[in-house]
């Protein structure tokens, strides 16, 4: 394989893995807010100030 | 009948992303002059693309805000969700621009950045609403969402700029391949790849928003029961 063609390669991957790492780290923060804030509002319902 | 219908989608949604990496992968021809690195493209130009339409929706949502806020306070508060759930899943589309942009530069031209109008006003755009987000973060108080509001809407004054800067200026960036001269362009397969990759980010991006929207949602009723709480103590 032509050492240009295996270096273009590894930058496509890195920009692909780059990629799905921020949306899913994003997605991943999301839904442990998600979480949280669900048990925040069912601890809000059992205990009224 | 709702937990079904977002699974569906959220299924929907993989499947053509998976589709969408197999079309640029595997399908798509390599690039006459760039060979394989123009690959990136597919990844690329989707998250611009949906990031200008998030601004767009975080744009509506400011200005929702800002009519309904003294008449109708339920609308206003379901319009700042929007604003700032489009300003942040924006924010992280806006983000992968800006991480794939200077990957596929270093191996085109050289280099991993240069100061030219297409990716400096796309960094002014990503730094305003990251200043939006942590105006939201850290700023308390009743006049907290009106800033927001307010920065949110001369933030998205940036996205036309941003989109016409290699039309305006002499840019290194790559000049339109759509909506560009005579000469612009790409192969029929190039496009389907591309056509299926804008739609496959573009579900998965809504997917994320209505996410953040709900949480956002979430997060009004929490404060709202807080304070009435403490209210009645």
């Amino acid at each position: 394989m032509d050492p240009r063609e295996v270096i273009d390669h590894q930058f496509t991957v890195a920009a692909y893995a780059v990629t799905w790492v921020i949306q899913l780290s994003y997605l991943t923060w999301l839904g442990m807010k998600w979480r949280a804030q669900k048990r925040q509002a069912a601890r809000n319902r059992r205990n009224p100030r | 009948m709702k937990k079904p219908a977002i699974a569906l989608y959220a299924a929907i949604t993989v499947g053509l992303l998976a589709w969408g990496f197999y079309q640029a992968v595997y399908v798509a021809p390599p690039d006459a002059m760039q060979g394989e690195i123009y690959r990136v493209i597919f990844y690329h130009v989707p998250s611009a693309s949906v990031a200008f339409l998030f601004f767009a929706i975080s744009l509506c949502g400011s200005i929702g805000f800002l009519a309904f806020r003294r008449g109708n306070a339920l609308r206003a508060q379901a319009a700042d969700a929007w604003a700032l759930a489009g300003a942040e899943v924006g924010v992280v589309f806006c983000t992968v621009v800006l991480v794939t942009g200077p990957i596929w530069g270093r191996r085109a031209w050289g280099i991993w950045w240069t100061w030219d109008a297409r990716l400096t006003t796309t960094l002014v755009l990503w730094l305003i609403y990251v200043s939006y987000l942590l105006l939201r973060r850290f700023v308390a108080g009743p006049q907290m969402q009106t800033l927001a509001a307010v920065l949110g809407i001369f933030g998205a004054l940036d996205v036309p700029i941003v989109y016409m800067s290699n039309r305006w200026w002499r840019t290194q960036h790559p000049a339109p391949v759509f909506g560009g001269d005579s000469s612009a362009g790409m192969a029929p397969a190039m496009v389907t790849a591309l056509m299926w990759n804008m739609l496959a980010w573009l579900a998965w991006g809504l997917l994320i928003l209505v996410l953040r929207y709900n949480v956002e949602r979430k997060h009004q009723e929490i404060a709202a029961q807080d304070a009435q709480n403490a209210l009645e103590a």
